[in-house]
């Protein structure tokens, strides 16, 4: 691109020519096949909307444009922008959109209707203020289009999106992909705004100066033809509508309360015969038409006018806007817009009518953030609610918030409701609800508070006749003590728990309550436990309770996790990932997510898993658990690799487990952090590291804590003799049977453990398989430290290790390609594939297909051996015979 | 992004391999520039003949080095975190090798 060309005006538009190439290049890519995303970005009034218009314009009549925007409203349609566009598609998508269908769905409908031969160009503007539906589509829709005809332009201002804003984590997940290209719109400069204000009576180098560049500002301060210079946009406007008739200055006002577009009907109820000034809005070019609707040309202008309104007229439009769209047809009746107006109308009764209803709505497409919006206008209306109408907004209020990580704010909604109770002598209520706010405690960690206000609810309940909530009670205080793996005392509250279910004949609870003490039996390695925990799993699958088995998979992953060292088998890990996705479980998805990236270092994938961790890292939830196993599994991947960024990362892990006193965040990080520190040859750091993790898990009995930080200390040199039946590796290995222990890891699928078991040996030969085994992994530290050792023995010609030879991908494989190929070599399925890199089956299909093309192979398993032999593989190079 | 020091030796037989791998690698950082960005090399004569080399880069993390080291086809013996620079003179002059 020639900079002087950027300069130069594009068909009347300033300094845009550098940001339509990039467009025009993305469409170009998008026309062959090779589907991309634009990000346009500019602060408000930067030119965003004048920009993708004159690209749109350029597109000819074999491209299909699909466009949509969101709204100014404060809490937003769901889906509006899809639905903006699901008129110009198919009848897929209007169907799902009508069925409120989740967003999966949505994005599914929309991909089925983008692939073909046809290009199209999806357009979404304003994304700052999507909802979060819009969002959920839009990002798994860009995951899915690298071999698509499609180019995806969405418009945002960049200024004012807060850290957690969702957004943030969209564009996070978006912009990291290669398909992504960002066009910045920066502020006119001082000789574009000398150009435009050419024939205008204003001084160019105070306008430059008052505008920032702003192509809006200055805009609306040249259409006001004032020689005085505004101080403010507001002013620039306000200037312009000065100019205008007084009955204009009405239709302006009118379409001024409506955050999107205003139907002309609805104008006419607004403005009355005013109305007909509508021509004269649009001349000024303040108003623009769109579709059968009417709109200001520019938000900014929007607010301008609105903000001017004196309060009393203000409530008067909203008052108005409400009865006319009340009047509507039920159906057609759009319930956010509604709640809008009656908020804007201060009408008590509407708000309090339409807001939950929108409410509900927007819960029901996965829109929570809106959700919650909505019932805290509600509530904010509610004061004078009677108590048991006001339990029910605070109750939703908080399940959204808890849908959202809100954790904060869902816990506060949820104690103002039992305080609600309390006041109604609602004693049974009071206490069902102090249990459900013991259980949001939790996932933040803040596991003191979550049991006191268990024990709380249930010596409330328990001063009541025996009843299902007073065996909710026990059951959660019974969760809280597995979690903390105190089994006595998780066996005792199950038992309290059974025996009021069975006395009352709950059998919902009884089913619950034997789900949990099933799984603490698997946990516990109690025989065949885990098999018929496993089978349970099969058995919701096959009856269709996908959400029943994806909580199974869930617990068993965590409960596992933390007491035995045979992990969860991946088929059902995967399994779980494919279910949390379909049905929109993000969180439970990211607890699965992390568990397999800690699997896959387990099993020595070290690159899979550093990447799985990263993608856990870059969501922020206040679920801590997800968190710390990503970053215990990031920080052993680099200390076993010998690389930098070890400590910053178990330092984090660490502030986050320790305040919560559960072994189940503990424990992984003592051991971590022990590992490295030895690994970094400060053996003495083990102790300090792990005493109070291991005292901890010697008095709670925690098996498999306590066999991995035992054989963790024995290396370091500490002498704690052999703790109490310890689990299997870890038993053979802390009594000396390295050969033994070596086998059971490796018979496990945990190539570096069984190196490391070997490495503790006395002799020569067990001691130099080790070193040949962690040489081949790359455990550069680890292979140093046993070679020293043999040093030590006097055992000369130590061999350097497979040097991994410079690769050439003489075979012309694409990073996609070497990316489906590692896994393929890990065994996995097309399906799973699909899954761990966010493509389609059908991308990985074709992938697949160039792979064994490129590597003429006639299979799988040729494939797998022919880049073996080329070393395109990664974590496996091929393995030298020891 | 932070710098790294990455120490690859002895990965090249002769100059045409280097300078292809040099080719390889810079066009592979060009891919990600949020993500790694080469800064400098020095290259190594090996008493075995071969060549290596000593790379200053800035990246997102140790993964980010390691996945552009894949992919262009690099060799990486050690990363190393970067405490500070110490200039005294200029660097000498690149030779043709």
């Amino acid at each position: 691109m020639n900079p002087e060309n950027a300069q130069r005006k594009v068909d009347g538009l300033l300094e845009r020519g550098h940001a339509l190439a990039l467009l025009e290049a993305a469409f170009e890519d998008a026309r062959s096949g090779r589907g991309r995303v634009a990000l346009v970005t500019a602060e408000a009034g930067g030119g965003k909307t004048t920009l993708i218009d004159r690209f749109c314009e350029g597109r000819n009549g074999s491209t299909r444009l699909l466009r949509g925007a969101c709204d100014a409203l404060f809490t937003p349609r769901p889906l509006g922008p899809i639905h903006d566009f699901a008129g110009a598609v198919g009848s897929e998508l209007a169907e799902r959109l009508r069925d409120e269908a989740i967003p999966y769905q949505v994005a599914e409908a929309l991909m089925d209707e983008i692939h073909g031969p046809v290009t199209t160009v999806l357009v979404v503007e304003d994304l700052h203020w999507a909802d979060e539906a819009t969002l959920d589509v839009l990002r798994l829709l860009a995951r899915r289009i690298a071999n698509l005809r499609v180019l995806i332009v969405l418009s945002y201002r960049d200024e004012a999106l807060e850290a957690r804003h969702p957004l943030r984590v969209m564009l996070g997940d978006v912009a990291s992909g290669l398909a992504a290209v960002r066009v910045n719109l920066e502020p006119l400069s001082a000789e574009a705004v000398a150009q435009l204000a050419d024939n205008h009576d204003v001084d160019a180098r105070e306008l430059h100066r008052v505008t920032g560049g702003n192509p809006f500002f200055v805009t609306e301060v040249l259409a006001a033809e004032d020689s005085s210079m505004p101080a403010t946009v507001r002013d620039a406007v306000l200037a312009r509508t000065s100019r205008l008739s007084s009955d204009a200055r009405a239709v302006l006002e009118a379409v001024a309360i409506a955050p999107q577009q205003m139907e002309l009907g609805l104008l006419e109820a607004l403005a009355g015969a005013r109305a007909s000034a509508l021509e004269e809005c649009l001349r000024s070019g303040m108003l623009t038409v769109a579709g059968r609707a009417i709109a200001f040309r520019h938000e900014l202008a929007r607010l301008a006018v609105e903000e001017s309104l004196p309060p009393d007229s203000r409530i008067e439009l909203h008052r108005r806007a409400l009865e006319a769209l009340q009047a509507q047809p039920p159906d057609s009746q759009d319930l956010a817009r509604l709640a809008h107006h009656a908020d804007g109308a201060g009408d008590r009764t509407a708000v309090l009518r339409f807001a939950p209803e929108a409410a509900a709505q927007a819960s029901s497409v996965g829109a929570h953030r809106e959700a919650a919006a909505q019932y805290r206008r509600a509530l904010s209306y509610a004061q004078s609610l009677p108590p048991e109408e006001r339990v029910v907004l605070l109750e939703n209020l908080s399940d959204e918030c808890y849908l959202t990580d809100e954790a904060d704010e869902a816990i506060h909604s949820l104690l103002t409701a039992a305080e609600c109770y309390r006041a109604l002598g609602d004693t049974t209520a009071e206490g069902a609800t102090l249990r459900r706010v013991s259980q949001i405690h939790w996932c933040p960690g803040r596991v003191r508070e979550a049991r006191e206000i268990g024990l709380k609810a249930v010596e409330l309940l328990e001063r009541l006749p025996p009843g299902p909530d007073l065996a909710r009670g026990y059951g959660n205080l019974a969760s809280l003590a597995s979690m903390e793996h105190d089994v006595p005392r998780f066996r005792d509250w199950v038992e309290r728990a059974l025996a009021v279910a069975a006395q009352i004949g709950d059998e919902e609870t009884t089913s619950w309550l034997t789900v949990g003490a099933d799984l603490v039996d698997a946990a516990e390695g109690v025989p065949g436990a885990m098999e018929a925990f496993e089978r349970r799993i099969d058995a919701a699958l096959e009856s269709g309770r996908e959400r029943h088995a994806t909580g199974l998979i869930d617990g068993l992953a965590m409960s596992v996790r933390v007491c035995s060292p045979t992990e969860l088998s991946r088929a059902r890990l995967e399994k779980g990932l494919e279910l949390t996705q379909r049905h929109g479980l993000e969180l439970t998805h990211f607890y699965l997510l992390a568990y397999l990236s800690r699997l896959e270092l387990d099993e020595g994938n070290w690159t899979t898993a550093a990447d799985l961790a990263e993608v856990v890292l870059g969501e922020r939830f206040s679920s801590t658990v997800p968190r710390i196993v990503a970053l215990v599994t990031l920080a052993l991947v680099r200390a076993r690799r010998g690389d930098p960024d070890v400590w910053s990362a178990l330092d984090e892990a660490r502030a986050l487990a320790e305040p919560t006193g559960e072994l189940i965040r503990i424990a992984p990080v003592a051991a971590a952090r022990a590992e490295a520190a030895w690994l970094a040859g400060d053996a003495r750091a083990v102790a300090a590291e792990t005493d109070a993790a291991f005292q901890l898990a010697l008095e709670r009995g925690a098996a498999r804590p306590i066999g991995e930080l035992a054989t963790l200390r024995k290396r370091a040199g500490l002498d704690d003799g052999v703790p109490e039946n310890p689990p299997q590796p870890y038993a053979l290995q802390l009594s000396g049977d390295y050969a033994g222990a070596a086998t059971a890891w490796n018979a496990l699928s945990r190539p570096y453990d069984a190196a490391l078991a070997l490495a503790d040996a006395d002799e020569e030969e067990p001691l130099r398989q080790a070193l040949a085994e962690l040489q081949r992994l790359g455990a550069r530290p680890a292979a140093s430290i046993v070679a020293r050792r043999l040093q030590e023995r006097g055992v000369r010609n130590l061999p350097r290790g497979p040097r991994p030879s410079t690769r050439s991908n003489e075979a012309q494989l694409t990073i996609r390609e070497l990316q489906v190929l590692e896994l393929l070599a890990g065994g996995l399925r097309n399906a799973a594939i699909a899954e761990r890199l966010f493509l389609s089956p059908r991308t990985v299909d074709h992938h697949v297909a160039a792979i064994l093309r490129k590597l003429e192979a006639q299979n799988r398993g040729e494939a797998v051996a022919a880049a073996g032999r080329l070393g395109l593989l990664q974590d496996r190079q091929p393995a030298k015979p020891i | 992004m932070q710098t790294y020091v990455i120490m690859r030796r002895g990965a090249w037989r002769t100059p045409d391999e280097f300078r292809a791998a040099a080719e390889r690698s810079a066009a592979e950082a060009d891919q990600t520039p949020e993500d790694i960005r080469w800064i400098r090399s020095y290259v190594l004569a090996e008493t075995s003949g071969e060549l290596g080399t000593v790379c200053i880069y800035e990246a997102s993390s140790p993964e980010a080095i390691r996945k552009h080291a894949y992919r262009a086809g690099l060799p990486v013996d050690e990363i190393v975190a970067f405490a500070d620079t110490v200039v005294v003179h200029a660097d000498p002059q690149p030779l043709a090798i």
